[in-house]
């Protein structure tokens, strides 16, 4: 039986590299549950997974071995296809760098995922405008990321991975090229999406950052080493 | 899945990129407009020369038409050769009584340049004598009057028949000419017609066909007027159909061996040859010109396969981007894909535009080049549809690596 409010279900899960002739158990028998509405921080030296786990859970990567479940579903072995759909209309990504298309103005990097939407959406740039106002960007939707501050560029970045009413978010060191005054508005943003309904993940490596989380996932080795309820 | 919705997001995007990078999509395109252009207008050119020769062609009667020229008689009867006649008028009269298949037939007493005055005027022009049959060999119409008649065959009338350009010169106020008066050497001839105008087929320039500069009188008078005998240069016999031509060809031959004593020193001649000469010519053409248009647009292709690649090695991380926001392989396949073919059909455009240039100004250049069509649509199709073709082609492959980029990997590239 399954509780209603798990939206991933990790179990046993391993990734394997093989870089050269050496294999590299990125992730070792992970076991991990989800639920909605979480804020979970993950943590750890670099080489410890993390970021594995967050390609796994934003459907940029599979399993080599375990079995992964998502809003009830088996997942594990879903074709590239089937990914980039889920990637689509489930999942938002905020980077470290932003990722932002400099060649388009910030209206369009926000509309950008619909283009890849299997859903048509109307009133695209309605709802863009609504999404640039929610994060507070609105008044600069004309311009193009070239002509904003870092601060910024992270919030139309988060307007972008809103657009599609993901079920989760996941943020690699979103704060990662911000200053502290900016590093606060982002995580006071994050904390706001909850109650709209999304789940978050960030990786972090800033205890300040993980610190507005409400869950906290240490990981070494590719193995989970600490899950803690804060 | 929506294909139209595909072409139409990638065609936009591919415009965007296109416009982004101007200089280096121009540069990329710079290949298929030259191969485009060149393909167009080279074959334009020859269509346009090929259609003068071929209109020459018709005009002189076609395919059904034969002509009997003299020639030299065959090794074995030369010491004799004297013995015949040689073309004369008594040929015409035993083809036209012995041979029904000869539909028409008319001898050309070649008078070549002579000087004609009227009204004070003097002006030079082609003459021939002919008889009636000759209007209906060929493509010549009358504008005024009437042509020879057998009347004046049997009469040996001073009677001309005059082109375009003698009414002109000798009679400018005058749209035809026909009962006016003219001298020949100092014989008065009156003219009884006037052949319609050869118009340059699509001219912008005033040049005139030379077949406008053609005149005509009576075999018969030309004859006992000028040769002072019955020779004739030459014969020309058209024929009904298709299927008669060789037993004409070896009906007229043993008819004229006979009238000639049995020696054969002439040779008839079909229109077969010069067609399949004009044939020969035009493959020639084609196969040398579309080798080098053809390599050309596959210059072009490698141009936009290179520009394309540099393009996807430089956008690794938007593709990762991409990727990450949910587009799939197919997505980011077709928007490079599109990338390609905007390219290359923007190219294709402007080789078109290119090309009416060329063909205006070859009009303009080449002799003869009326004929040219500075549109010509079948080139221009073809032109266009291999240079998206190659556009297509070339984009595959660099369309095919942004496609498998792992987004992963894509999003680390810096």
């Amino acid at each position: 039986m399954i509780e209603p409010n798990v939206i991933f279900r990790l179990s046993g899960l391993c990734r394997l590299y093989t870089v050269g002739s050496e294999e590299v158990r990125a992730l070792d028998g992970v076991d991990l549950a989800i639920c909605d509405r979480e804020f979970i921080a993950v943590t750890g030296t670099s080489g410890s997974g993390k970021s594995t786990l967050m390609h796994i859970l934003g459907f940029m990567d599979s399993p080599t071995a375990g079995r992964m479940e998502f809003e009830g579903k088996d997942v594990t072995g879903i074709s590239g296809a089937g990914r980039a759909d889920l990637r689509a209309s489930r999942i938002g990504f905020v980077f470290q760098s932003f990722n932002l298309l400099p060649r388009l103005s910030v209206l369009d990097n926000v509309l950008l995922p619909l283009t890849y939407s299997r859903t048509r959406v109307a009133n695209q740039r309605e709802l863009g405008m609504a999404v640039l106002d929610r994060v507070g960007m609105g008044h600069r939707a004309s311009h193009t990321p070239n002509q904003l501050s870092g601060g910024e560029r992270q919030r139309v970045a988060i307007a972008r991975a809103l657009i599609n009413k993901p079920r989760l978010i996941l943020a690699d060191e979103p704060t990662g090229n911000l200053d502290t005054k900016n590093r606060s508005r982002i995580m006071e943003l994050f904390s706001s999406l909850l109650e709209e309904g999304i789940t978050l993940a960030l990786v972090t490596h800033d205890n300040e950052v993980a610190s507005y989380a409400g869950r906290r996932i240490r990981m070494e080795d590719g193995k989970v080493l600490e899950d803690i309820q804060l | 899945m929506n294909p139209i919705g595909d072409l139409y997001t990638g065609g936009s995007n591919g415009l965007r990129e296109i416009w982004a990078n101007k200089v280096r999509s121009f540069l990329s395109m710079s290949g298929i407009i030259l191969g485009v252009a060149a393909l167009v207008s080279m074959v334009g050119i020859v269509q346009g020369m090929l259609g003068n020769m071929q209109a020459s062609f018709e005009q002189g009667g076609g395919i059904l038409k034969l002509e009997v020229h003299a020639a030299e008689a065959p090794e074995p009867q030369q010491h004799i050769a004297g013995i015949s006649p040689g073309l004369t008028w008594r040929d015409i009269v035993a083809v036209q009584r012995a041979i029904p298949l000869a539909v028409y037939t008319t001898p050309i007493v070649d008078m070549n340049y002579e000087r004609f005055i009227a009204r004070g005027r003097r002006e030079g022009a082609l003459l021939y004598g002919v008889t009636p049959d000759f209007i209906n060999i060929g493509t010549r119409e009358l504008g005024y009057g009437r042509f020879v008649a057998d009347m004046d065959i049997a009469l040996k009338s001073p009677v001309m028949v005059i082109g375009t350009h003698l009414r002109d010169k000798l009679f400018p106020n005058l749209d035809s000419a026909v009962g006016q008066q003219l001298r020949l050497r100092g014989q008065v001839y009156t003219i009884v017609g006037q052949l319609a105008e050869i118009e340059q087929t699509s001219g912008s320039r005033e040049r005139g066909n030379w077949q406008n500069r053609l005149n005509y009188i009576p075999a018969t008078t030309a004859m006992s007027r000028y040769k002072g005998d019955d020779k004739v240069n030459e014969i020309h016999v058209m024929a009904d159909r298709v299927e008669d031509l060789p037993d004409l060809v070896e009906q007229i031959s043993n008819t004229l061996t006979r009238t000639h004593r049995g020696i054969k020193d002439f040779e008839v001649r079909t229109q077969e040859e010069r067609m399949l000469e004009l044939k020969k010519l035009e493959d020639s053409f084609i196969f040398s010109l579309g080798g080098i248009a053809g390599i050309s647009l596959l210059v072009g292709g490698i141009g936009i396969m290179n520009v394309m690649l540099a393009s996807v090695s430089e956008r690794i991380r938007e593709i990762g981007v991409r990727k990450a926001i949910g587009a799939r392989s197919h997505d980011i396949f077709i928007q490079f894909l599109a990338e390609a073919v905007v390219i290359s059909v923007l190219g294709g455009i402007f080789g078109l535009l290119a090309s009416v240039g060329v063909l205006t100004l070859a009009r303009e250049v080449i002799p003869a080049g009326d004929m040219i069509s500075v549109v010509p649509v079948s080139a221009m199709f073809y032109g266009f549809i291999f240079s998206s073709t190659i556009g297509l082609i070339s984009g595959i492959y660099p369309a095919m690596r942004a496609a498998r980029l792992d987004p992963i990997d894509a999003l680390r590239y810096e």
